[in-house]
């Protein structure tokens, strides 16, 4: 694999919510979607394990989502990295790296149009020092109100999220 | 009755929020700080005009009911007037 390479991908089925200010299951069109709401820092988690042939360059990360009525205003997201390696630290309790926040991202102009955001996190401290062949967690947030600049007044809706090789 | 609190305007506005969302309802142009602004401003003048509102309660309803009864019915007018059909 190389610069520019599809790591990983993640569907709103692979969401493992966290015990407080889960993203809500949901359909549109019956297409399977997460709800982030307006008014709260809601987030969901997805865990997988690095590939072993990510060459250690940094990664992107992809969001697909889209508003669910609104036809306004920015969005704000939010994306940390927990490294869970071997012998590494006890998951009994949470330990992402710091987040990474995406550019004030603005929603189409109709609410059912897909709109796509990336957030680079580059290797070492922004990755939790994440290697090939570990497994990981991801957690995605919606700033919705720890954020001023998240203006869009309704839910979000995650589609799908891809991790890129930077 | 005072105005209702930073925290419950802040309440009523995820509420408000996420029932547009359910319903897929587009609030136009409008960012959620410009509709936070609305609901204080809404807040501020039931707080002005309560006074005026109980004044237009004919007697004898406006000494038998009490408080919480004329706000409820408040809310039945409104509801009728301008979302039953909406």
């Amino acid at each position: 694999m190389a610069s520019g390479d599809t790591l990983l991908i993640f569907h709103p089925y692979h969401n493992e919510p966290p015990s407080s200010s889960p993203a809500t299951p949901d359909l549109r069109n019956q297409i399977p979607v997460l709800d982030f709401d307006a008014g709260a820092d809601e987030a969901a988690i997805f865990s997988g394990v690095m590939p072993r042939n990510y060459a250690g360059g940094g990664i992107t990360i992809y969001i697909h989502y889209l508003a669910t009525s609104a036809t306004s205003g920015n969005a704000i997201w939010q994306t940390e990295l927990e490294r869970n390696h071997e012998a590494g630290d006890d998951l009994d309790s949470d330990s992402f790296a710091t987040g990474n926040k995406c550019s004030a991202d603005a929603v189409d102009g109709t609410s059912g149009k897909v709109c796509v955001v990336s957030i680079a996190h580059t290797s070492g401290a922004q990755m939790d020092s994440l290697a090939a062949g570990e497994a990981f967690r991801l957690r995605l947030k919606r700033l919705g109100s720890s954020d001023a600049n998240d203006t869009v007044s309704g839910d979000l809706e995650l589609m799908k999220i891809e991790i890129k090789e930077t | 009755m005072a105005v209702l609190t930073s925290g419950k305007r802040a309440e009523l506005w995820k509420e408000f929020m996420s029932e547009i969302s359910r319903d897929r309802e587009v609030l136009g142009a409008l960012t959620k700080q410009q509709l936070r602004a609305a609901v204080d401003a809404i807040d501020d003048w039931l707080h002005s005009n309560a006074a005026a509102l109980n004044s237009a309660i004919p007697q004898p309803a406006r000494g038998a009911l009490t408080t919480a009864q004329k706000a409820r019915l408040l809310v039945f007018v409104v509801k009728k007037r301008f979302l039953e059909g909406a």
